[in-house]
C-alpha cells in the first residue's frame, strides 16, 4: 500500500471535535435565531420559549415514538421500491466476471485485489446514493405533502421525528448493505479460482517505526532521495553503513507462527544506478539488535521481490554455519519492553534499497478474508450512517433536491485531495511564520540527530521518538503554509486576479490597504477552519477497502477506529442541528 | 352546565391573535388573522365558518401549533400552542387526509397510536373499535392508503384523529369530500363525541352542515371576527313567527290567517313544507338498500 496510515491520537481527536461541535452550536443558534427573525418579534419570542423547551424534550424522548417513525421510515423505503437497487447489483455481477479476467487458474495479486476493490466499490457506490436520495428527500416530502401535519399534532418531539428518519434509513441501508456485502463476499470467493484462494487472506501486519544511519554511520531522519517528487520512501546505499531501523513494539511469543517463526514481510524498492545482475534482485541482509544487551545478529542476504512482497520465516533460533553461538530471537533481542530492532542493509554495491515504515512489517497469524472484508464493509455501512445524518439534518431546513445537493458536494469536498487544499488555505500564509516555522525544523533536526547519537539506554528510545514527532509535527505544518502561501487569502487572490499579478510577486509594501487585505485574509482563515472542519474527512472511510482489497486486516486504530470516532463526532451536532431547525421553521409556511 | 351540555369551562382561549405571513425578506404580506378573539366552552361543537382565505384554517394551525402567531395568545386545555404535551388530548383531521398513503388501515392506526406511546394491546383494540365506528369496509383495510376513494380516505383520517380519544377535537373540513351518506355519518359522529363530553371544533364552509351539529359560531372575513355566538338564536328571526301544523283544509287555513290577521299580524307565506335533498336520498338509499331490486320511479324523474 503506498499510503501508511497513523493511529488516531484520541486527545487531539477529541479537542478538534470539542471545538468544531462548539462552532457547529454557534451556526444552530444563528440559523435558528435568522430563521425566528424573519418571523417579526413573535418568532424572537418563540424563539427563546422554544430554546427553553428543548430540555424538556430532551427529557421527554419516548423510544416506542421513535420506533413508529424509524418502522414508519422502513416501511416508506421498501414500497418505494428503495430495494430496486438490488437489481443494479445483480446487473453488475452478473456480467462483471466476463470483464475480469481470470478463471483459468493463472490470476495475479493484482488481479484479487481487483475483485475485491470492484465488490467493495459496487457496494458503497449503490448504498450510498440510496442512501442519499432517500434520507434528503423524506423530511421535505412529508412537508410538501403535509403528512408530517398529522405527526406534529402528536405528541411526537421534533427530536424524535429526526432521529426516528435517521434510524429508519439506517436500518433499510443496512438491510440493503447486509444483503449486498454477502452476495458480494460468495460472489468473490466463487469467482477466484481454487489455486488462488489462498489470496485471499487478511494479514495481520505489526508496523514499526522507522529511522535510518546514513552512508557515514550517522544517524539521519530520512535516507537518501533519488529523484522522486514524492519523498513518501527514502533509499539506503548499498555496501555502505547506510541502514534503514524498524523498531516493532509489543513482540513476543504471540508474534510467532505456529512453527515458531517470525514471519517478516517486505516489498522494498530498487534504485540501481547501473545495470548489475541481471539474472539476480539486489541483496538485503536483516541485523537484529538488543541495544540493552549489546548483542547483534546478521542473516544471510536475501534477494529482494521487486514489485511484489517477500515473506521471509525467520527461524526463532539464530544460528549461522560455521558459528556454535545461537541466539533465540525472542528471549535475546526482545528488550524488556517488548520492542524488536530489525535494522536493514542494501549489499550490493552502488545500488540502493527504497523503503517507507510500511514496507517492513511482522506479519502475525493471517485472518480469515472474511474477518477483513467484514469489517471493510463496517466501513461502508459507517460512511452511509455518515451521509444519512448529514442529509437528515440537511433536509430539515432545505427542499429534498437542495438538502441532496449540499451533502453529494459535501461527500465530493470530503476527499483527501481537497481537504489537503482546505489545509493549505486555513493554515495562515503569513511570511512570518515561514521563517519562525523554518528555524524550529532546523533546530528539531538537530535534535533528532543528537538524541540518534545518545548511548543505548532507557532513556534513547523514548528521546529520539518525542524528538521525530515533533520535528514531523512542525514539518507538516512548515509545507503546508509554504504550499497555501501562494496566492495569499481572499482578498488577496482577488486582487491579483483583478490586477494579473502573479503569486510569486510581492503585494507593494507600505500600502496600508494591503496591509489591511492581508490582516483581513488572515482573520478570515477562523472561519474557513471551522468549514474545514464540518467538511467530513470520508477518504478515511475509503482506506478501510484499500486494506481488503490489499491483503490486510482492517486495523483497529488506525482505520476503523478513527471511521467510528467521525460518525459519532456528526451523530450528535446533525441531529441537534436537525431538531432546531424543524423546531424553530412554520411547517405550513410556505 | 348549561342545558345544551356544555361547561363554561374554556377549552381553547385565544386573545387578540394576529397572523402575518411575510415574504422572503421578512416584508409582510398578508394579515391572514388580525386581532381574533374568541373562547371554546368544554363540551360544545364549535364552527369557525368564512369563506376561503378568511383566516379559519391559519386559525387551526396556529392552535395546532404548525404556524406561530405574530401576536396574540392562544390557551390550549390550559396549555401554550407550543407545548407538545397539548397533543396528547388532542385530535387533529386536516383538511385533506395528508396521511401516509402507503401504509394500510391497521397500520396507519398504530403507526399514529404509537405516537401516543400506547401499548400494543389497546393499539389493536382502538383501532378495530374505531375502524367500525367510521365503518370502513372490513376488505379494505388490509389495502394501502393510496388506493382509497377519498371518502374512505376521509373515514380513515377521522379514525386517527379519535385513536387517542381525545378531550378535543379539531376538524377542518370534515364533510368535504364526502357522499351523502358518509355527510350523515360525520355529523352522526360529531354528535356522537359531543354526547360523550367531548369538544369539538371544527372549520367548514358548508353553512347546513355546521348549523346541523354546531351549538356556536363565528364567522371570519378577512382575517377578522365578524359575528359570534348560539346558532339558534343568531338564526332565529326576531320579528316573525312559524306555525307548524298537520295539513289543512282551505277553509281551515282562511279561517287561521282570519285569526292572525285579528291579532295584527301579517301572513306572509302560507305553504307545505318540503323534506330537504338530504332526507330525500338518504331515505331512498335506505329503501334501495331495505327491498334489494324494487325500482321507484317517481313521476317527477320520467323526463
Amino acid at each position: 500500500m503506498s499510503f501508511d496510515a497513523q493511529p488516531i491520537v484520541f486527545s487531539e481527536a477529541l479537542i478538534a471535535w470539542l471545538v468544531t461541535a462548539g462552532g457547529l452550536l454557534l451556526l444552530i443558534l444563528g440559523v435558528s435565531f435568522l430563521s425566528a427573525l424573519s418571523q417579526g418579534n413573535s418568532g424572537l419570542k418563540m424563539f427563546s420559549s422554544e430554546a427553553g423547551g428543548v430540555l424538556s424534550d430532551l427529557i421527554s424522548l419516548s423510544p416506542r415514538r421513535i420506533w413508529a417513525l424509524s418502522k414508519l421510515t422502513f416501511i416508506e423505503a421498501y414500497r418505494r421500491k428503495a430495494l430496486a437497487v438490488f437489481v443494479v447489483f445483480a446487473l453488475l455481477f452478473m456480467f462483471a466476471g466476463w470483464f475480469m479476467g481470470g478463471g483459468d487458474g493463472d490470476i495475479t495479486n493484482d488481479q484479487v485485489k481487483v475483485y475485491v476493490s470492484f465488490v467493495l466499490r459496487a457496494i458503497s457506490w449503490l448504498t450510498l446514493p440510496m442512501a442519499l436520495v432517500l434520507s434528503s428527500f423524506g423530511i421535505p416530502e412529508d412537508i410538501r405533502v403535509r403528512s408530517l401535519h398529522t405527526v406534529v399534532t402528536k405528541p411526537a418531539r421534533r427530536l424524535e421525528i429526526v432521529i426516528g428518519r435517521v434510524l429508519g434509513f439506517a436500518l433499510i441501508g443496512t438491510l440493503v448493505l447486509s444483503v449486498m456485502s454477502v452476495v458480494g463476499w460468495i460472489w468473490i470467493v466463487r469467482e477466484i479460482p481454487a489455486k488462488a484462494q489462498e489470496m485471499l487472506v487478511c494479514r495481520v501486519p505489526v508496523k514499526g517505526d522507522l529511522t535510518f544511519i546514513d552512508r557515514n554511520g550517522v544517524p539521519a531522519e530520512k535516507g537518501i532521495n533519488t529523484g522522486d517528487i514524492v519523498d513518501f520512501r527514502s533509499y539506503i546505499e548499498g555496501a555502505t553503513k547506510a541502514r534503514a531501523i524498524w523498531t516493532f513494539s509489543g513482540v513476543g511469543e504471540n508474534s510467532l507462527d505456529a512453527e515458531g517463526n517470525l514471519n517478516l514481510e517486505n516489498q522494498f524498492f530498487a534504485f540501481r544506478s547501473y545495470k548489475g545482475d541481471m539474472n539476480h534482485q539486489l541483496l538485503y541482509d536483516f541485523q537484529f539488535r538488543n541495544p540493552e544487551k549489546k548483542i547483534s545478529f546478521t542473516t544471510n542476504p536475501m534477494e529482494m521481490g521487486e514489485f511484489r512482497g517477500v515473506r521471509n520465516k525467520i527461524s526463532r533460533k539464530l544460528e549461522r554455519p560455521g558459528d556454535e553461538k545461537t541466539y533465540d530471537l525472542i528471549k535475546d533481542f526482545v528488550t524488556s519492553k517488548g520492542t524488536l530492532t530489525v535494522e536493514v542493509s542494501c549489499i550490493d554495491r552502488e545500488q540502493y534499497l527504497g523503503m517507507a515504515r510500511p514496507d517492513l512489517f511482522i506479519r502475525l497469524p493471517d485472518r480469515s478474508f472474511a474477518a477483513g472484508y467484514f469489517k471493510a464493509v463496517l466501513g461502508i455501512e459507517l460512511m452511509m450512517i455518515l451521509v444519512i445524518l448529514i442529509s437528515v439534518c440537511s433536509s430539515t431546513f432545505l427542499k429534498g433536491p437542495i438538502a441532496a445537493l449540499l451533502t453529494f458536494v459535501l461527500l465530493i469536498l470530503g476527499g483527501e485531495d481537497s481537504h489537503k487544499f482546505m489545509d493549505q488555505l486555513v493554515t495562515g500564509r503569513s511570511k512570518e511564520n515561514i521563517e519562525v516555522l523554518d528555524q524550529q525544523v532546523k533546530q528539531l533536526e538537530a535534535a533528532y540527530v543528537e538524541a540518534m547519537k545518545m548511548p543505548d539506554g532507557d532513556q534513547k528510545e523514548a528521546v529520539v521518538q518525542a524528538a521525530k514527532k515533533q520535528l514531523q509535527i512542525n514539518r507538516n505544518k512548515l509545507q503546508t503554509i509554504k504550499d497555501g502561501f501562494k496566492g495569499g487569502g481572499f482578498f488577496e487572490s482577488i486582487y491579483r486576479i483583478y490586477t494579473h499579478m502573479n503569486d510569486t510577486t510581492e503585494l507593494p509594501e507600505g500600502n496600508p490597504a494591503m496591509t489591511i487585505m492581508v490582516k483581513v485574509d488572515d482573520r478570515l482563515t477562523g472561519f474557513l477552519w471551522l468549514c474545514k472542519q464540518i467538511i467530513p474527512r470520508l477518504a478515511t472511510f475509503n482506506n478501510m477497502s484499500e486494506y481488503v482489497a490489499n491483503g490486510f486486516d482492517v486495523p483497529w486504530d488506525s482505520a476503523l477506529l478513527p471511521c467510528v470516532l467521525i460518525t459519532l463526532g456528526y451523530l450528535l451536532p446533525c441531529i441537534l442541528l436537525g431538531y432546531f431547525a424543524l423546531r424553530v421553521r412554520e411547517l405550513e409556511s410556505k | 352546565m348549561s342545558q345544551s351540555g356544555q361547561s363554561s369551562e374554556s377549552v381553547i382561549e385565544i386573545r387578540n391573535l394576529g397572523k402575518v405571513y411575510r415574504d422572503f425578506w421578512g416584508r409582510p404580506k398578508v394579515k391572514a388573522v388580525n386581532a381574533l378573539s374568541l373562547d371554546v366552552r368544554k363540551g360544545e361543537v364549535f364552527g369557525l365558518l368564512g369563506p376561503n382565505g378568511s383566516g379559519k384554517t391559519t386559525t387551526l394551525k396556529l392552535l395546532l401549533g404548525l404556524l406561530f402567531p405574530s401576536e396574540g395568545e392562544i390557551k390550549i386545555l390550559g396549555k401554550s400552542a407550543a407545548d407538545v404535551a397539548k397533543n396528547e388530548r388532542i385530535g387533529y383531521l386536516p383538511e385533506e387526509s395528508y396521511l401516509y398513503r402507503f401504509l394500510n388501515a391497521y397500520e396507519t392506526l398504530d403507526f399514529y397510536g404509537r405516537l401516543f406511546d400506547m401499548p400494543a394491546s389497546v393499539r389493536k383494540e382502538r383501532s378495530e373499535k374505531l375502524l367500525d365506528q367510521v365503518k370502513l369496509a372490513p376488505q379494505a383495510r388490509h389495502r394501502q392508503l393510496k388506493e382509497y376513494s377519498k371518502g374512505m380516505t376521509r373515514r380513515i383520517g377521522v379514525a386517527q384523529a379519535l385513536i387517542n380519544d381525545p378531550d378535543l377535537v379539531m376538524l377542518d373540513e370534515p364533510t368535504s369530500g364526502l357522499d351523502p351518506l358518509g355527510n350523515r355519518d360525520m355529523k352522526d359522529l360529531i354528535l356522537d363525541l359531543k354526547k360523550q363530553g367531548k369538544t369539538v371544533l371544527m372549520c367548514s364552509h358548508l353553512l347546513a352542515d355546521v348549523q346541523d351539529v354546531c351549538d356556536r359560531i363565528a364567522i371570519l372575513y378577512g382575517g377578522e371576527l365578524k359575528v359570534m355566538g348560539r346558532v339558534d338564536e343568531l338564526l332565529k328571526a326576531q320579528d316573525e313567527t312559524q306555525i307548524l301544523s298537520s295539513k289543512l283544509t282551505p277553509e281551515a287555513i282562511k279561517e287561521v290567517e282570519a285569526v292572525l290577521k285579528k291579532h295584527g299580524a301579517n301572513v306572509l307565506k302560507v305553504d307545505q313544507p318540503t323534506a330537504n335533498l338530504e332526507d330525500l336520498f338518504l331515505k331512498t338509499v335506505q329503501e334501495s338498500r331495505d327491498r334489494p331490486g324494487h325500482r321507484t320511479v317517481k313521476e317527477g324523474a320520467k323526463s
